[in-house]
């Protein structure tokens, strides 16, 4: 059940300003979608914490800061945006939410795949994103997602042909510029992996560090049957920023799905992963998040089994630092006519200070007999006899805690398959631990 | 280079070691035996500085500096080396990069550069093959998925990269079968050397028929019990602890 809170004054009058100058404003389907939106967050406002699935995170501060939406993109430097952009893929980039085409190199793709911006590509593409927009998110708790709908100024519309593959990732930048401080961006991805087809796409989210700012991001994602798609999100926003994101996927019969999830960034952050299982459908679901400082990382999947056969691998780890607060929700829903369910949650937390927090809530709902369902949770501290023999071997004890905490990690950094991507993710794993000797060796 | 004088070691309150006397001089290698629960693997560890022991009597000098006022590291970088019972799984950190850090941090220590990787590979690469290691074990994590010998093996290739003054032994026979116990028992014996002095802890004499001693002293209750030549060893595999029970009754 909901509760229903109304937003306050500053939230309230950007979602009932003029819409105009959004995308497709003059298309009456998207119109009437955005207003229904619109309508739904002025009664329903942002999440509070009474609701159950957001009881761990109060977004108070969200309301309070009161952003705006960002009007342009501002300058990002050129060292910058090389940091961010990953070698060898199709590259989209969006800031403070709106498309940079001069920034951006799409390249060569296959016939009949589409990778682009909906600001540049409404008019193609319209058919795709209106069959799209709005057609997977299914959640209780809607109210960034009914934020986003009204008030989206831009994202990525991809779609790839039937049996094709592309090869290179594609990857979605979205960076906030420095001129960004207290301003929102909203950006709505939709993404349609058709029939045996099958592709990669990488988010990634970056900020200038120092720079306070809001990123609400809705992805919605189709994997049509036989199709496989990994998709990836690199969260790496300003330690100031905040960060609201959602991925919600359906997948039908056959389909394969991948999602890895890798958060550094945001001082409150929250990722919701929910996807909806075909027939003999196969869905991973790996997440790291590493928290430090006054960090709040809040991290939210769903597996909703609906049909028999399917499988779901879901693996997260979280490691958490000084004060920093970690949230792990996990709810898998295993339906009555979903038999021969084969689902597995796990969830493992370090904790490195005895400040820090970890809370993790595992769910599972069974309505049917005849399933594999395993779930496991750990939260702990560094094992005080590895410890021991690291040091006993001549390693001091700061060395010997920093190899173990980097070890804890390694077994997410790992199952990276995609090297550029992998090397970012250990860029933002040693930025965290930049105590003496650690280098990216030892992974 | 090792002098333990009455030392008293006691945890939760309970004594566990009750004065301890033993010296051990350069080159030597000493052998302490005992029955289960007789404080050996105790001895071992505050020779190696774990945490949650009292220290309630006595002192330990190694080559003159006070060793129960260093740190674990400390003593690692002075060149005391413990080869464990149960060597800890370490998942995610690969042996190859273990070694050489551990390696590089001594090398620092005694002020000596770091060694190149190159260098450092084909030492290592050497002394597997000696210990009948497979390469593969250098990327694989520290002692995850070992089986008992591959583990004992590991700390042995451990202690040749490292080249310690000081090696305690606790249990290595413990969990190899006889072709394993030849080829650790070898790889200790190439490492014998006259500034080398060995500690090895056992319960059984069948390490000793592969790595001669040239003392053994018996543990029993927290105490020496009794000292002496090779030949104790034999003694106490023909009559067991039993004997040394009755001997301390007495």
């Amino acid at each position: 059940m909901s509760v229903t809170q109304l937003p306050n004054e500053h939230y309230a009058a950007l979602i009932s300003a003029d819409k105009s100058e959004l995308p497709g404003h003059g298309l009456a389907w998207l119109n009437s979608l955005r207003e229904k939106a619109s309508n739904e967050f002025s009664d329903g406002g942002f999440p509070s914490p009474r609701e159950e699935e957001w009881r761990y995170t109060n977004i108070s501060p969200i309301e309070k800061s009161q952003f705006s939406l960002a009007t342009k993109a501002g300058a990002v430097d050129a060292d910058f945006l090389q940091g961010v952009l990953l070698d060898d893929c199709h590259h989209l980039v969006f800031v403070d939410g709106f498309y940079q085409a001069d920034l951006s190199s799409v390249g060569e793709l296959p016939e009949g795949v589409v990778v682009s911006a909906i600001s540049s590509g409404l008019a193609e593409h319209e058919g795709l994103l209106k069959s799209l927009l709005d057609s997977v998110v299914a959640t209780e708790v809607l109210g960034f997602i009914n934020f986003n709908t009204a008030l989206f100024t831009d994202g990525a519309v991809i779609s790839i042909e039937e049996n094709t593959k592309v090869d290179k990732p594609i990857q979605l930048a979205f960076i906030s510029s420095e001129g960004a401080d207290l301003s929102l961006s909203n950006c709505r991805n939709v993404i349609m992996a058709k029939a045996s087809s099958k592709a990669t796409v990488i988010e990634t989210y970056n900020g200038v560090e120092g720079s306070c700012y809001l990123t609400n991001v809705v992805t919605e994602i189709v994997v049509e049957p036989n199709a496989n798609l990994s998709h990836n999100r690199l969260q790496a926003e300003s330690l100031k920023a905040y960060h609201m994101g959602g991925v919600y996927s359906r997948l039908d019969k056959n389909a394969i799905f991948s999602q890895y999830n890798y958060t550094f960034g945001a001082v409150l952050s929250r990722a919701e992963v929910h996807a909806d299982l075909g027939e003999a459908s196969d869905c991973t679901m790996d997440g790291l998040y590493i928290g430090m400082d006054h960090q709040h990382i809040d991290s939210h999947t769903r597996l909703n089994h609906e049909q028999p056969h399917a499988i779901s691998n879901e693996f997260y780890k979280g490691i958490m630092g000084d004060r920093s607060r970690g949230v792990f929700q996990g709810r898998i829903i295993v339906a009555e006519d979903a038999q021969k369910t084969d689902a597995k949650m796990n969830n493992r937390n370090l904790l490195l200070s005895d400040h820090a927090e970890a809370d993790t809530k595992p769910q599972l709902e069974i309505y049917a007999d005849d399933v594999k369902c395993a779930h496991g949770v750990t939260v702990g501290q560094l094992d005080d006899t590895a410890i021991f023999y690291l040091r006993s071997r001549g390693a001091d004890e700061e060395m010997a805690k920093n190899m173990l905490t980097f070890a804890f990690a390694n077994e997410m950094v790992e199952r990276i398959e995609l090297q550029p991507l992998r090397i970012k993710v250990l860029e933002q794993l040693l930025k965290r631990f930049p105590q003496q000797g650690m280098k990216i060796e030892w992974l | 280079m090792l002098k333990i004088e009455d030392l008293h070691v006691s945890v939760e309150g309970k004594e566990i070691l009750k004065g301890i006397n033993l010296e051990i001089g350069k080159g030597e290698v000493h052998a302490i035996m005992g029955p289960n629960g007789s404080g050996k693997s105790t001895l071992s560890y505050i020779l190696a500085g774990r945490d949650g022991y009292n220290i309630t009597q006595g002192r330990v000098l190694f080559n003159g500096k006070d060793l129960l006022e260093m740190s674990v590291e400390e003593r690692a970088w002075a060149g005391v080396f413990l080869a464990f019972q149960y060597p800890v799984e370490v998942p995610g950190v690969s042996n190859i990069y273990f070694l050489k850090a551990a390696l590089n941090g001594i090398r620092k220590f005694n002020g000596l550069s770091e060694l190149d990787a190159m260098d450092f590979i084909g030492m290592v690469k050497g002394k597997m093959k000696d210990l009948d290691m497979d390469e593969k074990f250098l990327y694989r994590a520290v002692n995850e998925g070992f089986s008992g010998g591959e583990k004992k093996r590991n700390e042995v290739l451990q202690m040749s990269v490292l080249e310690p003054t000081l090696c305690v032994l606790d249990e290595t026979d413990s969990g190899l079968d006889i072709d394993a116990l030849q080829i650790v028992a070898e790889g200790i014996n190439r490492l014998r050397d006259p500034e080398r002095s060995f500690v090895l802890i056992t319960h059984y004499q069948r390490l000793l028929d592969y790595i001669k001693p040239d003392f053994v002293h018996v543990l029993a209750h927290g105490r020496v019990v009794k000292s002496g030549g090779p030949e104790l060893a034999l003694e106490l595999e023909e009559q067991g602890y039993a004997w040394v029970d009755q001997k301390v009754a007495s």
